[in-house]
């Protein structure tokens, strides 16, 4: 019965990472043989059990330590702005409800119907040298630098596509927390803020921990948005790889790189187990 | 009837809308200090909703809620000098039972020390020492109902507030429960609002009983004199088993008419001999409840059921019932006992 998903994940999936994780530590025969003679600056392993130069060429490249800081700087605050909207957003769900916080809740799920591209394009367009945002601006005899070709617009655009997915899930927690859990904290004597610091938030814990795992992988693999917003030089990992592998014809450097990214996105990765864990022990089941 | 310079609990004139209709209207109760009141009724009497404006939860359209002499009722929950055990328990699964019950001290900023002595003290209390560090999933439901409790009462409120606090627990335990209860309620003294719609738990816990009916309370009385003298039809049927027949009562016997007689099966007697005020009568069905036996018996008059122990009839037996008080009812009101 399992047979036929675990096949179609080998073969289009785990033989493609096993070779590229091959080819990064200088294997280049076998099936890596055309990419090797194809692409520049491979690094054999001349008989050794395994090399780690083409890892070596691309952490003393000046690029990598530039696109490495935009990369995390950028997953980061766009992660930490996403969970501030996404919990306030949840939080005025949950506690006051109303009209306000429906519309809210409408508005920030709209992303969803959007497809990036097109919603890259209209950012482009509308934060652009020559934008709306700016021409606003200007007729008031106001300059305001340009927005787009920076880590905002890359911040931006990606708050833009991972709010939607971001406010249901936490949105969604909040709103299982039971009142009764709210009131006997009211009853105790909690204000409001104790009652969220204390109460609301550690009982959506495990959504809030996935949307951050979430959102930050996300945003650090992504290439759509700060390919079309973000800067040239340096650049989000998605972009770099991208162009390593086509504009540069060095497709080990670009595995090498998509190897240190999957590093880093495992680090989240673990905290996700970790939220599992942590609601299996909180009912009882660990 | 004023009791703002008293201790205990009073409400005056409470009435709550809700949802575009009237839950509670003009109602008032006077509980005094150390006493345990229930508040017995049927689901949607308004009962919860009555505890809720105690507790704070909801704001009277109009009316004041007086707590230990103080006019409370703009005053949110997190005020109040009362402290509610929530029907679910609400405890707070993230927390371990220690936790859980420090944390009205916590957010009151005790010092650590103070915190730990009355959370021992308090977890001593309740039995519950050896559970401190468990999480609530990791209990049974009559432990948590502890841990509940131990939280509410660690606060040393002026007023306990028990929304139906045995309702999730099995008919064995909530008997032992609601022992520990009154036992512990005694011996602190604290005035306690209770809320059920069990009125054996009621009749059997509280000091006094108010019967709720539609978002009014029907009466307010002694365990005893609700069951021996309810003041109204409804509390009558509400409050034990009753025989409902509509005539007119005189001597033990019914005749045509048009009051409401209420008779408690165990006012009914059947014996094989004649007494004076008795009508023949026959067996017709004999149902055993365990302790004692449920014996339907058809007189000229009516029909009646009867509570029986000892020497009990079989169906078909024929003899005599007669009847050592009875209920009359006018209009739904008590106008004489016989």
């Amino acid at each position: 019965m399992a047979l036929p998903p675990i096949l179609v994940l080998g073969i289009f999936i785990g033989l493609p990472i096993g070779l590229a994780f091959f080819l990064s530590i200088g294997y280049t025969g076998g099936l890596n043989e055309v990419i090797s003679i194809i692409g520049q600056d491979v690094r054999g392993r001349d008989g050794k059990l395994f090399t780690l130069q083409a890892y070596k060429d691309v952490i003393a490249d000046p690029r990598f330590a530039g696109d490495l800081k935009t990369t995390l700087i950028v997953s980061f605050v766009a992660t930490i702005l996403v969970l501030i909207f996404s919990i306030g957003v949840g939080l005025l769900q949950r506690l006051r409800g109303g009209k306000l916080s429906s519309i809210l809740t409408g508005l920030s799920l709209t992303p969803l119907f959007i497809p990036v591209v097109i919603s890259s394009w209209a950012l482009y367009t509308f934060y652009g040298s020559a934008g709306l945002y700016r021409t606003i601006f200007n007729s008031f005899g106001l300059d305001i630098p340009q927005i787009t070709s920076t880590m905002l617009a890359v911040i931006i655009g990606s708050i833009w596509t991972s709010l939607p997915f971001a406010i249901l899930m936490v949105t969604s927690g909040f709103q299982s927390v039971p009142n009764a859990l709210i009131e006997a904290a009211q009853d105790a004597g909690a204000s409001l803020i104790t009652i969220i610091r204390t109460v609301m938030l550690p009982l959506a814990l495990i959504p809030i921990i996935i949307v951050a795992t979430f959102t930050s992988i996300g945003v650090l693999g992504s290439f759509t948005i700060p390919y079309f917003l973000g800067p040239n030089q340096p650049t989000m990992f998605g972009v770099e790889i991208t162009n390593f592998f086509t504009a540069y014809n060095r497709p080990q450097q670009s595995v090498v790189m998509a190897f240190i990214v999957f590093a880093a996105a495992s680090g989240i990765a673990i905290s996700y187990i970790w939220a599992n864990f942590r609601s299996a022990k909180e009912s009882g089941r660990v | 009837m004023a009791n703002q310079n008293g201790q205990g609990l009073e409400l005056v004139g409470l009435r709550k809308i809700l949802g575009g209709r009237v839950i509670i209207d003009d109602l008032n109760l006077v509980v005094n200090k150390g006493e345990m009141v229930s508040l017995l009724g049927p689901s949607g009497c308004g009962k919860t909703t009555t505890l809720r404006m105690i507790a704070g939860f909801l704001i009277p359209e109009s009316g004041k809620v007086f707590l230990a002499g103080k006019d409370v009722t703009e005053i949110g929950p997190e005020k109040r000098p009362s402290a509610m055990v929530f029907q679910n328990y609400a405890l707070w699964p993230h927390m371990t039972v220690f936790k859980n019950v420090a944390y009205p001290l916590k957010v009151r900023k005790m010092s650590k020390s103070e915190i730990e002595k009355r959370v021992h003290d308090v977890l001593e209390l309740v039995n519950l020492m050896h559970h401190k560090d468990s999480r609530p999933a990791q209990i049974s439901g009559g432990e948590q109902q502890r841990v509940a409790l131990a939280r509410a009462l660690v606060q040393e409120p002026d007023i306990l507030l028990l929304d139906e606090p045995l309702s999730n627990l099995d008919a064995k335990l909530r008997v032992k429960v609601r022992e520990d209860i009154r036992e512990l309620q005694r011996r602190l003294g604290i005035t306690t609002v209770i809320v059920t719609h069990d009125q054996d738990e009621a009749l059997s816990i509280s000091d006094r009983i108010a019967v709720m009916n539609d978002g009014r309370i029907e009466q307010f009385s002694t365990p005893q004199e609700l069951y021996d003298a309810p003041q109204t039809e409804y509390v009558a049927n509400f409050i034990g088993s009753l025989n409902r027949v509509t005539g007119s009562y005189e001597n033990g016997a019914i005749s045509a008419g048009s009051d409401v007689i209420g008779i408690r099966p165990e006012d009914v007697f059947f014996s094989k001999n004649q007494v004076p005020g008795s009508v023949a009568a026959t067996v017709t069905l004999v149902v055993p409840r365990g302790h004692f036996y449920e014996v339907y018996l058809k007189r000229n008059d009516a029909e009646l059921r009867a509570f029986v122990s000892s020497e009990v009839p079989k169906a078909g037996d024929a003899g005599f019932a007669n009847i050592t008080k009875a209920l009359i009812y006018r209009d739904g009101k008590l106008v004489r006992t016989a």
